[in-house]
């Protein structure tokens, strides 16, 4: 699914990873660990196209990123974010946060996803009206509204409390079983435990 | 159309500023333009009201210096085509407690362009005086001009503010007051096709004189092109101003706003997308604000038209071409003022989302 190949990343003169080979196989659950600085989150920044690496070449489905002429098209095509704060914005409702990421959606299908992870009442409710772990869900929506191949998530659980950090890696977990791959940057290793794989970043290397 | 109005109503106070800045500066657009066409309108409607071509002194500036013969008008008169005449002098004077008031000497042919409201037409040394001066006199018997004192014969209503704020009297006293002939002749003609012949005819008669149509002397008089370029000049002024409220205001707003964009880039939302968003709700203001300096123009130029002691002299003119090009300059002016903010915004990048930003 995902190949990286002899990976270097450098910002200025420090190197935040070195020389890095991963491949990461169709619909596996991969926990990407490490301490604060270890260079995790910059991995996944570059398996999932936000960050350009300095050096090395990456492939998604045997096709090399470099060749890839619309980084916008693949992303909404592709690929899924979560990140650790959820960024809805706060002027939309529920609903229309999902749609922006698909704009052909239908609202059955936003409400069959919303239903999925159990938060179809909020569809017409604004991010301030529900609860952080609530957001999490609705960004983890906005996520898989386009029915993504792989979704990348840095530090997902990082402001939840341990109940909805649990709820977090369940739906991931379910992903997987469906056949998505998932990527996920976090610091607990507890959590990391129910992934397939765990790769642990320590001063850039792996 | 949804999003952007949410997204404007979200960013109420920037939103609000923004909407400020641009009304006030379409307002200024509107009234500075308005005012100086009205300026414009009015003496060229005085000008065009009594001929096709105009015989000023030649070589001179400003037809309120200007002396030209009147008894040309006998040998005028003779010409083929010429079918009416009038002389006119143009000059102004304190009048009572007011600084300035327009003083009209003109042939008394021309006394039937002055609708009477009240009284009759004057005799020599007799005034017909406009009806908003009329009601600012506070002897409205009789008013001196210069050394002169003039009874009030009668009041007259023009749709012209600057003879409704002005004395209109015989051209022998005003030639006695202002100490010349005449300021210009007015030529009617029956050839309206070809009145350049009728032209060449009168400018052969004098030397001192020059000979335009009426038309060709508004397009080229230069107290006209003075208060054009200045009216552009504000306008300009305006317009940056304006222009740099928003681009100002809207980088604010943006880089308020970065998640946003940052989010909606990671999900693979195109730069035209977020910089279409932009500019959506750019021209939403520029329409709104333009909407908004539209009728606040009115209102102004209405108290402007009504205030007695402005004695009419500021007529404001918004006509519908005028509307429409204010209309494309504030909605330019919003699209312009938008671009940079928006360039920015579709350029977030979404790596600033990851840990924020702390990699």
């Amino acid at each position: 699914m995902i190949k990286a190949h002899n990976i270097t990343h450098r910002y200025h003169q420090d190197i935040a990873l070195d020389n890095i080979n991963l491949t990461i196989q169709k619909g596996e659950f991969v926990a990407i660990t490490g301490e604060s600085g270890s260079g995790k989150s910059t991995l996944l920044s570059i398996l999932s196209t936000l960050l350009k690496p300095s050096a090395g070449e990456l492939f998604f489905e045997n096709q090399n990123y470099n060749a890839i002429k619309n980084i916008d098209t693949f992303r909404q095509h592709n690929v899924g974010f979560i990140f650790q704060f959820h960024y809805l914005i706060n002027y939309l409702t529920i609903q229309e946060n999902i749609q922006i990421a698909h704009e052909k959606a239908t609202s059955d299908e936003i409400m069959t996803l919303l239903n999925t992870l159990g938060i179809q009442t909020l569809a017409k409710r604004f991010p301030n009206e529900i609860s952080g772990g609530q957001k999490q869900r609705v960004a983890i929506a906005r996520a898989l509204i386009n029915s993504p191949k792989v979704v990348f998530a840095d530090e997902p659980t990082g402001n939840l409390d341990s109940k909805n950090s649990q709820n977090v890696f369940d739906v991931f977990q379910q992903l997987c079983q469906n056949g998505t791959t998932v990527i996920v940057a976090t610091h607990d290793k507890k959590l990391a435990l129910q992934a397939h794989r765990i790769i642990e970043v320590h001063d850039g290397k792996l | 159309m949804v999003y952007p109005l949410k997204a404007l109503n979200a960013n109420r106070l920037k939103t609000a500023l923004i909407c400020f800045s641009l009304i006030f500066s379409i307002t200024a657009i509107f009234l500075i333009t308005a005012i100086s066409n009205g300026v414009i309108s009015m003496y060229s409607h005085i000008l065009k009201s009594d001929g096709d071509i105009i015989v000023t002194q030649a070589k001179i500036s400003d037809t309120f210096f200007s002396n030209v013969n009147r008894d040309l008008l006998k040998t005028i008169n003779t010409l083929q085509g010429v079918n009416k005449s009038s002389a006119v002098i143009v000059g102004a004077t304190p009048v009572e407690n007011l600084p300035i008031v327009a003083v009209y000497g003109i042939s008394s042919n021309r006394f039937s362009n002055y609708i009477l409201i009240q009284g009759e037409y004057p005799k020599e040394q007799e005034v017909i005086v406009g009806k908003s001066i009329y009601e600012l006199l506070q002897n409205k018997k009789e008013i001196q001009i210069a050394n002169a004192t003039f009874k009030v014969s009668g009041v007259f209503e023009s749709g012209v503010g600057f003879e409704n704020g002005g004395v209109v009297l015989n051209i022998v006293d005003a030639s006695a007051i202002f100490n010349k002939s005449a300021s210009m002749l007015l030529i009617g003609t029956s050839l309206k096709n070809d009145i350049q012949s009728t032209i060449n005819a009168i400018q052969a008669l004098s030397h001192e004189i020059e000979v335009k149509s009426t038309q060709s002397f508004i397009d080229n008089y230069n107290q006209f092109k003075i208060i054009k370029t200045s009216s552009h000049a504000v306008s300009f002024i305006a317009f940056s101003m304006g222009l740099l409220g928003i681009v100002s205001i809207m980088s604010i707003t943006v880089h308020q706003r970065k998640s946003e964009f940052g989010i909606k880039r990671a999900l693979g939302i195109p730069m035209r997308k977020i910089i279409g968003q932009i500019m959506l709700e750019s021209f939403i203001l520029g329409f709104f604000s333009f909407l908004s300096a539209f009728f606040i123009a009115h209102i102004v130029l209405f108290f402007i038209q009504n205030t007695p002691s402005l004695q009419g002299y500021i007529n404001g003119e918004i006509s519908a071409s005028l509307t429409f090009y204010i209309f494309l300059t504030s909605i330019g002016m919003a699209i312009i003022g938008a671009i940079i903010p928006a360039f920015n915004a579709s350029k977030t990048d979404p790596i600033i989302l990851i840990q924020g930003n702390k990699l």
